[in-house]
């Protein structure tokens, strides 16, 4: 799930400050589960716009924003799309680009882009991916160290956690230490003791 | 010089290094006569990297200077701000300019410095750097390209003392394994932790200079006790620095005392002063120890 947060309305009035006639389009997948663009959050964008004197020519809830083939298959969800000057996407920022993709009219976005996470048991996991492409987090017992560790180092931790805390955040747990209680718990202490290349950043 | 500092970790010389900062700015005549007091106490020095993500001169450029003014440099390098091409730029760099000896160490947060905003690198951490060190001296390049002259480097890094630390003990056989010529530790205070970490070390075999601050005040105690991972300043040496009369002369008599059981333990003692080296030669005569 690509985790999301609503940007303060003064930041998105300030975005469409010269525009007007706007269509929002929400996202019916992470967004939705987040509250940031499901429908219940699109109905409210257009109260406050309106409320900020911005006329709303209408909205669709496709089921993900990042996922739109094209504006043709906008058009048959809501077809006052075709007076929109401009448009407003409350899903993340691929959602965003996906849309701008297939309109000419001015895209922006309502929502920032945290990061590739989860949610369970009711509360939200932030960073569990960095989508950075071969995957070894097999190898670090689920727990991933590119996206949770803040310097993704692959062979140990800095020396910088205090009581197992990490040194950017005293709040989070150290990555490190997860990962050493996890390897511990499940017997495979033996893979602490590989020495990890670096990541690979190409692009092919 | 009779010894550079390789020659001399491969000899049976207890050894002494300590810490200096490049100046922030491009004055460096304060930095420069501070280091100057080191001079036949010191076998080398080691030169930050922006300390505490704090921007100072470059350590490659202090370095040089040092090197210039008849010190030998240890110049420490972080995988901070530079990727592995910026590394192995600055690397070769310092090799053709004279600079043979270098640390490794992942280097701390941008946020914990100066320029909390700036963009974090990390393309190598602590151990793959000491691999390519390695390559390097080897003459070629990470990719595996041939290099226009290869370096020749002593290369050491930096470690904890905690034993109760496994995944520190770990990281550190890995920098061994990776190349490590010699390892300075963090500040030790507990003698009796030192101990246990050396013990639990003692499969290793890399000669381990132990890290030294005395202490200035009981605020500095309790604050390194509270920020600094891995540093244990234990409750009777607390006491001796709030009950002193000068804080700052029982910070060296125990540093004095803790080099002397150091000693037996070591290969050498690094000190790392906050602020001047203007007692370094003091307390290492208080330490018994005489110049190189």
């Amino acid at each position: 799930m690509i985790i999301t947060s609503a940007k303060p309305l003064e930041e998105i009035l300030n975005l469409l400050q010269d525009e007007d006639d706007i269509f929002i389009i929400g996202c019916n997948v992470c967004a939705a589960k987040l509250k940031t663009g499901g429908e219940p959050e699109v109905l409210e964008m257009i109260r406050q716009l309106e409320k900020n004197g911005k006329h709303i020519v209408g909205w669709a809830l496709p089921t993900a924003a990042c996922s739109v083939r094209s504006f043709d298959s906008l058009v048959q969800k809501n077809e006052k799309i075709t007076e929109a000057r401009c448009i407003l996407v409350m899903g993340c920022g691929s959602g965003v680009s996906t849309v701008a993709s297939v309109t000419e009219v001015p895209v922006f976005g309502s929502n920032d882009t945290l990061s590739l996470g989860g949610s369970s048991e009711g509360k939200l996991l932030l960073d569990q991916c960095k989508m950075c492409g071969k995957c070894t987090i097999g190898e670090f017992g689920g727990i991933c160290p590119k996206s949770r560790c803040p310097k993704g180092l692959l062979n140990g931790p800095c020396g910088g956690a205090i009581d197992g805390m990490c040194e950017v955040n005293r709040e989070n747990d150290c990555v490190w230490t997860l990962i050493y209680n996890r390897l511990k718990k499940i017997n495979r202490l033996d893979l602490l003791y590989t020495v990890h290349a670096p990541q690979e950043h190409r692009v092919d | 010089m009779l010894f550079n500092f390789r020659e001399k970790l491969n000899s049976s010389k207890f050894l002494v290094t300590a810490e200096v900062s490049p100046p922030k700015g491009t004055k460096f005549s304060v930095s420069l006569e501070d280091v100057r007091q080191l001079k036949g106490i010191a076998d080398a020095i080691n030169v930050t990297d922006n300390q505490c993500s704090i921007m100072h001169m470059s350590s490659l450029a202090f370095s040089k200077l040092l090197l210039d003014a008849g010190h030998e440099p240890i110049m420490q390098l972080t995988c901070r701000d530079r990727n592995r091409i910026g590394l192995q730029s600055d690397l070769l760099g310092a090799y053709a300019l004279g600079i043979r000896n270098i640390c490794v160490m992942t280097g701390d947060f941008p946020s914990c410095g100066d320029h909390p905003g700036s963009k974090p690198v990390y393309d190598l951490d602590s151990v793959q750097l000491l691999q390519l060190v390695r390559k390097l001296d080897s003459g070629i390049n990470f990719t595996g390209n041939r290099l226009d002259g290869g370096t020749s480097f002593c290369a050491g890094a930096v470690s904890g003392i905690d034993p109760e630390k496994p995944l520190q003990l770990i990281k550190l056989e890995k920098k061994v394994r990776c190349g490590a010529d010699f390892i300075q530790t963090q500040a030790v205070y507990d003698v009796g932790m030192f101990e246990e970490f050396m013990e639990a070390i003692s499969h290793i075999e890399v000669p381990v200079i132990a890290g030294l601050i005395p202490l200035k005040s009981l605020g500095m105690a309790e604050f390194m006790n509270r920020n600094i991972s891995g540093v244990h300043v234990p409750e009777e040496i607390m006491l001796r620095i709030k009950d002193a009369p000068d804080p700052v002369e029982e910070g060296l008599s125990i540093a004095s005392e803790t080099i002397k059981e150091i000693t037996k333990l070591s290969r050498g003692v690094h000190i790392m002063p906050v602020g001047s080296h203007k007692n370094t030669a003091r307390l290492l005569s208080m330490a018994g120890i005489s110049g190189k």
